[in-house]
């Protein structure tokens, strides 16, 4: 029946993140053993690279809440990197991810996700935007629907879509729909509306969920928490989502559409702590020099 | 006699099981000073249930088990079935009242506390001290033999673990799969305070039980192999009685075990023994330690931190390390209060925890001034224990929750300076409440056992955090535990009952969807009717226009809308009345009114209804679609034209050769009976069944047949009917308002839907981009937007949104490695946009001055006409950088200049336009520069691996992947 591979990475501790090349057929992953694998460079979690729409633009954020925003004004030189700017946005940003939109009318997007656990603090993602006129990025939307503490977020490939989807791993999967609101008002600022929707969201994790990642149309996104299980939503043609796999982390089971009911409910056995004790995910040392991204 | 009432067996340090109902009362309680508590247990009464002795103070309702100490003894059974008797039943007429055994009961049992009480080593000197949960408290530990473990409590039960399985015998369930059966219990010891198992116990276990006064007993469950070395029941006493605290087995040096106990001033609280020493010569006492350190010191805690070196906590003030290689010699020491439950990270032996009250705080043994690192919890810590198989993972447990909290604690460096470790806090919920203890599997990874207060244990096992990765061609990958990566790829069969867009595009474009010249040979491509329809409907609108049934418009791909002009001046339509007996020959007296005009006629061939002007392409059009085994659709669209008589004959031959459970022949029965008649029979009948038939197309035959007063809305709104159908029927028999009207709503719908049949209604117009987008933005397909927007919009009318479109779509093509299905894609693109020329791709620059050649390579191209000796015969050789006349590269084989050919003549094809084979053209290595003539490169690396210039050890040929 279905079948899954293994790859040994080699390391000797737990891995934190994967991520692929354009092609995908070189794969870097970072571990608690501080070794990345077959990488040039890559991130801890809250290091993105831009859209190459834009050159080579990386973005960090880091625990005491500032996004960075860095170049390599020549390619061929990757020990330079330049900063190019600095935002300030509230405390412990968890996660970032760029607007992978190749539209001319998008402006360049970021959204920034903290994990700071209280409540009280109100909205935990924001959405920021490069302004052409002011050559700022200002922030343009709080999300404030999430409270929870953001892990991961991703926006999906736009691929000429009108609007933006943008999934979230927070306490459970969220996928929200941005779409550009074109009002005079925006246009005579310059600053884009957003008209944001929750899509779907979905409990099955039963737990903290831990990363989000889209398949390169965007329409399926898979998603990783704490139950130790892989899942996978799709979006069917009304444009609303639904659940459609379950692959246990060990490889050992695979559940699409029919049996997937099932799993949700044996994982559903244990109870799951208030969220004000989900796990917290402290940034693996903060950036003091900004000028030298330590590297691994 | 009543003295047997009181168990021996009943202790309040072993098997005590204190459930507290009201636990903020308890929680009072437990803080309150000494006589309270004896206060609270002269309360003592009998439980509802008879089993034990209650306690009820202020709302707590304390249980304790009651340990038949007495049972199987005669006299003593005797006696307590007259106890029984007495306290249920009336008041004994001979012996001891009712009161009387209570009251017995109550002062013993105050008196045995009291001496219980003081029997505890340090508990004279303490002055809050109360009945805690921790008292009777029950521990947990896997042994050295796999799968099993021992728990212990007022009791020491040795438990094994199997997996679960179907039909097997009751098990104590542990987790969905695994549970344990009881092997062994061992009830000989009641003042448990510690037990560590004997390291090397391969097959048999022996405990090292550490008890309340202090003796240290070596036991076993039943007959082992150390029976032989005389080593099971073998005790190690202090010399001065105090109780025992911890115990650990040096894991190296097997035979040594070390042991902290409470303070007294003669005496030392780090003791170390050998076990396999016999007592000293003519003695018959205890076994002397080999080692005493910590004189009137009192130890909390100790571990080992290897072989030589041990770690104590003392005194409620420092950790201690102690190293044994010279006697015992303090080394290393700090202040803390944290000095319970000291454990060494057994990856790292640097690194120690210890707890104390709220905070747990973990030690660089390099830097032993003050802690790596503390963690505050909300409440009193319990146990604390290092991850045996993960590295650096740290496990604690807090009093009466019922979660774990695990840290993973990792020292980053930055350059060569330790920055403040970082840590990632998880919470796990095994599924118990009020756990008691934990304890780490030795070899499985990540998996713990645990056990509540109630004794139910649960075997766990904490799932790593997964992180995962999608690639562009459809790969999943995700981590399991530390070492490997799971990944599945585009082949497997879970993508299949997936159906998702991404692949159905992959697919397509390897097919070469979309580049067929022809329009409707792309919708065969695809198994989507809808995407079908639009390419031949595409296809059909082209045709019109080219052999000039669509005059008077401009556009390429005009819509129904533009060609009715229902956007402009109305259009005054001539009303026809048709009467029934004229077409169908039957019994019908009415006529049916249609509207005709050269524009409704052109809206009709738009829609595939190009039958107007002779029966014969009527009845041709009608056996087309018998053919594809659309009887329905014939027969209504027969109908529709007023050939009744044509529809019956289709139902009659499709109930022949037609799907079985439909019943054309039926149909074809009530449809000749139909007359027009407003009050005839027919008409009643067939109004109301018409609704339960299950084909669009029947019951808008019916809905046609029977309606009144020309109102349509039945075959209007019928989805199930394609909307060509439908846009065709609009155009023969509602009048122009109506018509005008129901086309706009119509179109909007469409539009809200995101359906691509709308395209038939806006044709190539701006409303036909929103269709576009909003099919995009439902689907996803960015592929078929783009290649309609292509295929048939023009540039003014996309302007950005299509460039995007086609960007995404190239883009997309690119990251699949799809370069040949790109490039056709880029062809015929610019032979659908023949103005925007691609941008130029490859740049050639000069190795000296940086200056770009291509472009003079373009400017000699172009002024070719100017210099014609440069071209003709002679060609253009460029072998020099025509800006610092520095010589270009050479092919490192035959080491002409780049520009040079191979030699050979070069073809010329069809347009005169010379094109130089492959062969000849000149290629290079992206990661070392050097290269050559392509058919000489192909050559060399046939039979080469590395580059071949001399001393270049490039893998050219391996680098290059593509």
């Amino acid at each position: 029946m279905f079948e899954v591979q293994e790859i040994n990475a080699e390391h000797k501790d737990l891995i934190h993140d994967v991520a692929y090349d354009f092609y995908g057929q070189r794969m870097a992953t970072c571990s608690s053993d501080q070794y990345v694998k077959v990488c040039l460079m890559t991130s801890v979690t809250d290091v993105k690279f831009g859209p190459k729409t834009q050159g080579l633009i990386l973005a960090t954020c880091s625990a005491d809440g500032i996004i960075r925003i860095y170049e390599a004004p020549d390619v061929m030189n990757l020990s330079q990197w330049t900063l190019q700017h600095e935002v300030q946005c509230k405390p412990s940003c968890s996660c970032l991810s760029w607007n992978p939109s190749f539209s001319k009318i998008h402006p360049p997007m970021l959204a920034v996700g903290c994990d700071d656990t209280s409540a009280a603090t109100g909205g935990k993602v924001f959405i920021y935007e490069f302004s052409e006129n002011s050559r700022r990025w200002t922030k343009i939307e709080t999300i404030s629907s999430i409270t929870e503490p953001v892990h991961d977020l991703a926006f999906s490939p736009n691929l000429g879509r009108s609007y933006h989807v943008l999934a979230i791993a927070t306490k459970d999967v969220r996928i929200l729909n941005l779409t550009p609101v074109n009002d005079n008002n925006s246009i005579q600022s310059g600053i884009t509306k957003l008209d944001v929707q929750t899509a779907a969201q979905f409990e099955d994790h039963l737990s903290t969920v831990w990363r989000v990642c889209w398949n390169i149309t965007g329409t399926i996104l898979a998603s990783s928490g704490d139950d130790g299980y892989v899942r996978m939503f799709k979006m069917n043609y009304i444009n609303s989502w639904k659940s459609v796999a379950a692959l246990k982390g060990d490889g050992s089971k695979l559940l699409s559409n029919e049996n997937y009911q099932s799993s949700v409910g044996s994982s559903a056995g244990l109870p799951t702590p208030p969220i004000s004790q989900t796990a917290r995910y402290i940034k693996l040392g903060a950036i003091s020099q900004p000028r030298e991204v330590p590297w691994h | 006699m009543r003295a047997d009432k009181i168990s021996p067996a009943f202790s309040f340090s072993g098997g005590y099981n204190v459930n507290i109902s009201n636990r903020e009362t308890a929680k009072t309680l437990v803080h309150k000073p000494r006589r309270e508590i004896s206060r609270w247990f002269v309360n003592a009464s009998k439980t509802p249930n008879g089993t034990g002795i209650g306690i009820w103070r202020d709302g707590a309702w304390c249980t304790s088990r009651w340990v038949p100490g007495h049972s199987g003894i005669r006299y003593n059974e005797m006696a307590d079935k007259l106890a029984r008797g007495a306290s249920e039943g009336p008041e004994p007429t001979c012996g001891n009242s009712y009161g009387s055994i209570k009251a017995f009961v109550r002062s013993e049992i105050a008196a045995r506390h009291c001496s219980n009480w003081n029997a505890l080593a340090g508990m004279r000197h303490c002055k809050t001290v109360g009945i805690r949960p921790m008292a009777g408290k029950l521990e947990i530990q896997w042994s050295p033999i796999k799968n099993k473990f021992i728990t212990w409590g007022s009791e020491v039960c040795l438990y094994e673990i199997e997996q679960l399985k179907e039909q097997s015998t009751p098990l104590i369930k542990l987790s969905p799969l695994t549970g344990a059966h009881l092997l062994a219990t061992n009830n000989n010891y009641h003042y448990v305070k510690c037990i560590d198992i004997y390291p090397k116990s391969d097959k048999d276990l022996l405990l090292a039980i550490g008890q309340a006064n202090g003796k240290i007993v070596l036991s076993t469950f039943g007959a082992t192999v150390y029976d032989s070395q005389f080593l099971p029941g073998k005790e190690l006493v202090p010399r001065h009685q105090r109780q025992c605290n911890a115990i650990s087995w040096n894991t190296t040096e097997c035979n040594k075990i070390v042991a902290g106990f409470e303070k007294n001033r003669s005496d030392y609280s780090v003791l170390l023994w050998d076990i396999n020493k016999s007592p000293s010569h003519g003695e018959n006492g205890p076994i002397r330690p080999i080692v005493e350190y910590g004189l009137s010191d009192t130890t909390h805690s100790l571990a080992w931190i290897n072989s030589k070196v041990l770690a104590t906590g003392n005194n409620n003030k420092q950790i201690r390390i102690l190293d044994f290689r010279d006697s015992a010699k303090q080394v290393n020491h700090t202040i803390t209060k944290a000095v319970h439950g000291i454990s060494v990270n057994p990856h790292n032996e640097r690194f120690l925890a210890s707890y104390v009250d709220h905070q747990v705080c973990v030690w660089d043994t390099r830097n032993f001034e003050k802690p790596m690192l503390v963690l505050p919890h909300l409440k009193q810590l319990s146990k604390i224990a290092w991850c045996t198989t993960k590295q650096n993972l740290l496990g604690i447990l807090q009093r009466d929750l019922p979660s774990l909290n695990l840290y993973d604690i990792q020292q980053t460096m930055v350059g060569n300076e330790e920055v403040e470790p970082s840590v990632i806090e998880r919470i796990v919920t095994p599924g118990l409440h009020n756990i008691t203890s934990f304890s780490w599997h030795p070899n499985d990874e990540n998996r713990f056992l645990a056990i509540s207060l109630a004794g139910h244990i649960v075997d766990y096992i904490v799932f790593d955090r997964i992180t995962l990765n999608w690639t562009t061609n459809a790969n999943l990958v995700w981590t399991c535990g530390r070492k490997t990566l799971k990944y599945i790829t585009e082949t497997n069969t879970l993508y299949e009952s997936l159906q998702d867009i991404s692949q159905k595009i992959k697919l397509r474009a390897c097919k070469g969807y979309g580049l067929k010249d022809e329009l409707c040979k792309n919708g065969e491509m695809v198994d989507d009717i809808m995407l079908r329809n639009v390419w031949n409907r595409l296809h059909l609108s082209d045709k019109l226009v080219e052999d000039g049934t669509l005059r008077g418009s401009n556009s390429k791909h005009p819509g129904v809308r533009s060609v009715l002009k229902i956007d402009g001046a109305t259009i005054k339509s001539e009303s026809v009345s048709i009467s029934w007996t004229e077409t169908s020959g039957i019994n019908c007296a009415g006529s049916a009114k249609m509207y005709k005009h050269e524009d409704r006629e052109k809206a009709l061939y738009l829609c595939g209804w190009y039958f107007d002007k002779d029966t014969a392409s009527l009845t041709e059009f009608l056996d087309e679609l018998e053919k594809d085994q659309a009887f329905t659709r014939a027969a209504a669209i027969a109908v529709f034209n007023l050939k009744i008589k044509t529809a019956i004959e289709i139902l009659t031959r499709g109930s022949e050769n037609c799907i079985p459970g439909t019943n054309l022949n039926v149909v074809a029965m009530a449809l000749a009976g139909f007359s027009d008649d407003k009050n005839s029979m027919w008409r009643q009948f067939c109004a109301s069944p018409k609704t339960k038939l299950n084909d669009p197309y029947l019951r808008a035959m019916f809905s046609f047949l029977t309606a009144e007063n020309n109102n349509y809305d039945n075959i209007l709104y019928e989805n199930g009917m394609t909307v060509d159908d439908r846009v065709a029927f609009a155009c023969i028999f509602l009048p122009d308002n109506k018509l005008n009207d129901y086309l706009k709503s119509l179109t909007m719908t469409l539009i809200y839907e995101g359906n691509l049949d709308g395209i038939l209604l806006t044709g190539n117009t701006q409303e036909g981009v929103r269709i576009l987008q909003k099919y995009l933005d439902t689907t996803g397909d960015i592929q078929s937007t783009a290649l309609i927007a292509v295929r048939s919009f023009n540039t003014e009318l996309l302007q950005d949104l299509g460039k995007d479109w086609i960007n995404s779509y190239r883009s997309l093509l690119d990251s699949w490695q799809l370069w040949h299905e790109r490039a056709m894609f880029d062809i015929m693109l610019s032979s659908q946009r023949p103005n925007d020329k691609p941008p130029q791709q490859v740049y050639i620059s000069c190795n000296f001055c940086g200056k770009s050649i291509s472009a003079f390579m373009q400017g000699l191209t172009r002024g070719r006409g100017t210099f014609p000796r440069m071209g003709g015969a002679n060609k253009l050789k460029m072998s020099s950088c025509p800006n610092c006349r520095k010589p270009l590269p050479r092919c490192a084989i035959c080491l002409m200049h780049m520009g040079t050919t191979t030699g050979d003549q070069c073809t010329s094809d069809g347009d005169g336009t010379k094109l130089v084979d492959f062969s000849h053209w000149f290629t290079w290595c992206q990661t070392c520069r050097h290269g050559g003539h392509a058919s000489h490169m192909i050559h060399w690396f046939k039979q080469h691996l590395e580059c071949p210039v001399t001393a270049c050890q490039c893998r050219c040929f391996s680098i290059d992947a593509v």
